[in-house]
């Protein structure tokens, strides 16, 4: 397998504050990869290094064959990487479609003159871009939210949205940020589901920051630790599981805690 | 109740609108605002022109403030470019008005890049501030060019005709405004279907999400600034046609304080609400004379003595009491209403 992204001692300094201290590693093409790590780890510092969404200080990202490390953030999209967050990032006043249809934005070409017209191919284009969302929306099971401004869902369900708003990308690599804390065993479920799901039929490789030790041991095939900025084990999720290191953060953050 | 929703195809989930309610009413104001003229006097069709000019600056001033979440206080600038534009090309050019219609459109928006470029990479409150010394410059440099825009002298707009026929004249000009304000209203809600609305939207959300979707943020506030100060270009253009002469003293900086009011009062973000707030601040001084005239002539003296000032507090009042009362404008309130009655009786 090959390595979709490859993250070459990567350094984020806020300040003083290290958030990010050296990391390397990488994910394979098709892989699920969980990275986990307690409270300020910096696991989503991270990801937004990752997204582009921050510059590092130091280091290299490179994904797809692409050095990203100096793009501006909308050219990930286009590259085929998407991402939820980990505090809900949905445009909370659209519905539930509009929302998706955002995640569409670079595939879609109408210049704002014929956008005004809105005859011939402007029209043809969102008609498709409709049957495209309809096709998340049913996989994604939330039929009947289709018109609801998406501020007015439950958390689970805005979670489930801003997934569908990542899918409607088309990307390669999907960023899910702790998207199932926050939600019932059965949203759990479901969501755990469609990772898979999306993993198997349509290929895509994801990289979750995860808490919930169930589902990364299930639905990994991959685990990174971080503690303090670093990165501290690696390997298949039984393996993590009984290092001491990772015995020795998580008990140290329990105790702290 | 519907649930989820069934339609036909694809075509009219992107129309503008699925209820045929809304389309029926929509084609019955069309149908009013077209046989207006027969009904209304000269006084009563120019403050309808008026007030359609104010919608086409609204919903202009709505793409950036409300759609996009941008402020700009200094839109009078852009309001009287148009006006100077279309003025000066038709007295001292003698372009026809076909041309220095859009010309209008076209220079004030050209000009927005000027103001845009340096400021729209700054977050927050620089372009507000910016557009601000921009609304002082342009009346500076109309006061100060006067080889080109002859100064304090002002400008008296020429007869023009539009496709042989005199928009001097009230009626003709009062269509000329509605076709034009369709045209706008149409262009706008267009344009709000795409993905250019909504990344517009999305920008007004939530901005970092809005770039990891892809969209370039610096790109499309551009564009919003530039296409709104367009708008409100064609509105100064169409605004010089009424008045039939443009003088700096048109464009003070209240304007742009009462251009955000009709948007705060109509609900930000919607056309519908820019427009409702448009009519309704138009019509707000005509009703506050009307108020101060049944009162009797001393309180009508006043009134004359004191227009601008009764104007600034009553838009000021109009600003505060729907921020803090209702922020969704006068178009949440619209909605309130029809939820309420299409409860009713089962109302809570
Ligand atoms: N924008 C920021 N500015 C300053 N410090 C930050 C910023 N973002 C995160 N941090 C700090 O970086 C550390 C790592 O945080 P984060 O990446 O959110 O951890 P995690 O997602 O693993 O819980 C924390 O100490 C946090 O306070
Ligand atoms: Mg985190």
């Amino acid at each position: 397998m090959t390595d979709l992204l490859a993250i070459e001692d990567v350094t984020k300094r806020f300040g003083g504050l290290r958030a990010v201290g050296g990391v390397s590693f990488t994910v394979k093409a098709g892989s699920i990869t969980s990275l986990i790590g307690p409270n300020g780890a910096g696991k989503t510092t991270l990801f937004n290094l990752i997204s582009a969404v921050l510059r590092p200080t130091s280091g290299s990202i490179r994904f797809d064959g692409h050095e990203v490390t100096r793009l501006p953030t909308y050219a990930l999209a286009r590259l085929g990487m998407a991402r939820t967050f980990q505090n809900l990032a949905v445009f909370k006043h659209e519905t539930v479609v509009d929302n998706l249809l955002v995640g569409l934005h670079t595939r879609l070409r109408t210049d704002p003159i014929s956008a005004a017209i809105f005859l011939g191919r402007a029209r043809r284009e969102e008609i498709q871009a409709r049957e495209r969302v309809e096709e998340i929306i049913e996989f994604l099971e939330i039929e009947d939210l289709r018109d609801k401004a998406v501020g007015t869902l439950s958390y689970g369900l805005q979670k489930r949205v801003e997934l569908g708003r990542a899918l409607a990308i088309g990307p390669k690599l999907l960023l899910l940020d702790e998207m199932v804390s926050g939600m019932n065993q059965e949203e759990r479920e479901d969501i755990a589901r469609f990772v898979l799901d999306l993993r198997d039929e349509l290929g895509l490789t994801v990289l979750m920051v995860e808490h919930d030790m169930g589902i990364v041991m299930d639905i990994s095939d991959h685990v990174c630790v971080m503690n303090h900025g670093e990165k501290i084990a690696e390997g298949p999720p039984a393996a993590v599981s009984v290092d001491p290191h990772v015995i020795e953060a998580y008990l140290g953050s329990r105790r702290a805690a | 109740m519907r649930t989820g929703h069934f339609k036909e195809s694809y075509g009219e989930l992107v129309a503008l609108t699925d209820s045929s309610v809304t389309r029926a009413w929509v084609g019955l104001l069309v149908v009013a605002l077209l046989l207006l003229p027969l009904v209304a006097g000269n006084y009563g069709l120019s403050l309808a022109t008026a007030a359609m000019i104010t919608v086409v600056g609204a919903v202009g001033l709505n793409l950036l403030t409300g759609m996009t979440g941008l402020i700009s206080v200094g839109q009078s600038g852009f309001l009287a470019i148009g006006a100077y534009t279309n003025a000066l090309l038709l007295a001292d050019y003698k372009w026809p008005l076909l041309a220095s219609l859009p010309a209008s459109g076209i220079v004030a928006g050209v000009l927005s890049l000027l103001v845009g470029v340096p400021s729209l990479r700054l977050k927050g409150l620089y372009l507000a501030i910016t557009t601000l010394a921009f609304a002082f410059i342009v009346n500076h440099v109309i006061l100060y060019a006067e080889g080109l825009t002859h100064g304090p002298n002002g400008v008296f707009l020429p007869n023009a005709s539009l496709l042989g026929i005199d928009v001097s004249r009230d009626r003709p000009l009062y269509f000329l405004v509605l076709a034009v304000t369709i045209l706008v209203v149409l262009a706008v809600l267009n344009i709000k279907r795409t993905r250019i609305g909504r990344a517009f939207l999305a920008i007004r959300d939530h901005d970092i999400a809005a770039r990891v979707m892809g969209v370039d943020l610096v790109r499309y506030k551009l564009l919003a600034f530039v296409i709104s100060s367009f708008l409100v270009g064609i509105a100064g253009a169409l605004l010089s046609l009424q008045i039939r002469f443009v003088n700096v003293d048109v464009f003070g900086l209240i304007l742009s304080i009462e251009a955000l009011a009709v948007i705060i009062l109509g609900g930000l973000g919607s056309t519908a609400g820019a427009i409702l707030g448009a009519v309704f601040l138009s019509m707000l001084p005509e009703l506050i004379r009307i108020a101060f005239s049944t009162f009797g002539s001393t309180q009508s003296v006043t009134y004359t003595t004191y227009v601008y000032e009764i104007r600034g507090i009553a838009y000021g009042v109009v600003i505060v009491v729907f921020l803090r009362f209702k922020p969704d404008g006068l178009i949440g309130l619209w909605r309130d209403v029809r939820r309420y009655w299409t409860n009713w009786p089962l109302a809570y």
